[in-house]
């Protein structure tokens, strides 16, 4: 009984996640084209939405890469997965509140690197991998795609220079459709699989499921999908603001840059197996296409505040994972923990979107229209 | 250390790749606009020969832009 009230819990706290994943990347994909007026913004974060939802059924190839090598996987509990995902959606909900983009991705391994640590000890954790498969590519995504995104841009100025400002513009947001669209396709097959696999694992060490038989069942893949496109109806509009309009004042070939570099870029890792952060590649995009224009385009104190955020994620996520794990033990070994560790989130979620209302929202999905 | 650790090959290829794919689709699609462009330019002036030309550079764009996403579609269904 107190093992099927964990994974209840656990699956419910994997969909939160997955919310707050796509509320927290809808910026990615969205907010280049809403900035340029390619797409209006409730249209921008639909059309977002159905992409995400559609790309979490593209491939099931897996799942249950997240976090794979890095830490113990025989070590690996309900409980450690639960306090994971709470210093992750915690993280998320944080960065958010800032407007600052950071990699939900990131989050997720800090947050169980971080619980692990709490519950087995460093012997748990595999640095070099850490390093190898995320702090070394965390410095390398946004410098390449920044790089990209601003040789194409300066390509892209070259030859429509000459043109009237009309048709290039009506040019560049029709392809800023599709290059948005791209993105939205990458993001659900990347992004709404880390919570399936997640859900697999549990139900794995629940026993739901053969440990030889790994196969993601279709009621987590559609409730995983439902769950980052609901996400990204939502819409992220703090980070939004920060990617569209914060960073640098976008004109229709920038944006169309940004999002093809992008695009690009995470196909190319996702093709030689060399997974890189959505949110850091998109971010070095928008930040090549501006400063290949003109290095004082960019706000530089908002690129080097999300720059520390970068660099916190997977320690603050860690931090607060751990500490989670360590508020659950404190009631057991049983339920009793996740669930009192689940509704003091809830209450703390609550009270921060409860100040948020109040203050009324930073932009709102007619802005822009 | 770091230099064993690091899969230093592959992630070359990553950034050459993303060079190539990510230059190369918004030359190939800014080319499409150019030709768009003029293409309607010259129509307005009947000149039907540069008009064609320009047809053709629009539909070579467009193209090889289309290749790219429907190659990019195939990465994700198949990784």
């Amino acid at each position: 009984m107190s093992s099927d009230v964990t994974l209840i819990i656990v699956i419910a706290t994997a969909l939160a996640f997955d919310f707050t994943n796509g509320f927290h990347d809808t910026a990615n994909v969205v907010a280049t084209s809403i900035s340029t007026r390619a797409l209006s913004p409730r249209l921008a974060v639909g059309l977002a939405a159905i992409l995400n939802f559609a790309g979490a059924f593209i491939s099931l190839e897996v799942a249950a890469t997240v976090a794979k090598g890095i830490v113990d996987a025989d070590a690996i509990t309900p409980t450690i997965v639960f306090a994971g995902l709470i210093g992750a959606i915690a993280w998320n909900l944080i960065t958010w509140y800032f407007g600052l983009p950071s990699s939900s991705s990131h989050a997720l391994i800090g947050g169980v690197v971080g619980s692990m640590i709490a519950a087995v000890g460093t012997s748990a954790v595999d640095g070099d991998s850490l390093l190898a498969k995320v702090a070394v590519p965390a410095l390398v995504a946004p410098v390449v795609a920044f790089s990209v995104a601003g040789i194409a841009i300066l390509v892209a100025y070259r030859i429509v220079g000459r043109l009237r400002p009309g048709p290039v513009n009506r040019g560049f947001r029709l392809g800023q459709v599709v290059s948005g669209g791209m993105l939205a396709l990458a993001h659900g097959t990347n992004d709404a699989q880390k919570t399936m696999g997640i859900i697999t694992l549990a139900l794995i060490a629940h026993g739901n499921i053969a440990a030889d038989d790994f196969h993601v069942p279709t009621w987590v893949v559609v409730s995983s999908a439902s769950a980052i496109a609901l996400g990204t109806y939502s819409g992220g509009w703090r980070i939004i603001r920060t990617m569209g309009s914060r960073i640098i004042k976008m004109d229709t070939a920038q944006g169309f840059s940004a999002q093809g570099a992008g695009a690009a870029v995470i196909l190319a890792s996702s093709h030689f197996g060399y997974p890189l952060s959505t949110t850091h590649v998109i971010s070095g995009g928008v930040m090549g296409a501006g400063a290949a224009r003109r290095l004082s385009a960019v706000k530089w104190g908002v690129a080097g505040n999300m720059i520390v955020a970068w660099i916190l994620t997977i320690p603050m996520a860690g931090a607060i994972g751990g500490l989670a794990y360590g508020l659950t033990r404190i009631f057991g070994t049983g339920a009793l923990g996740p669930v009192v560790v689940s509704i003091l989130c809830l209450g703390l979620i609550a009270a921060v979107f409860g100040r948020r209302l109040q203050r009324g929202s930073v932009i709102t999905a007619g802005a822009g229209s | 250390m770091l230099a064993t650790i690091v899969d230093w090959k592959t992630l070359g290829e990553v950034a050459l790749y993303s060079l190539l794919a990510g230059v190369g689709v918004t030359m190939a699609f800014s080319f499409a606009i150019v030709g768009a462009t003029r293409m309607v330019d010259m129509r307005r002036q009947r000149r039907g020969v540069e008009a064609g030309a320009y047809a053709a550079l629009l539909i070579i764009g467009l193209v090889v832009a289309g290749a790219a996403v429907v190659f990019g579609v195939i990465i994700m269904t198949t990784k």
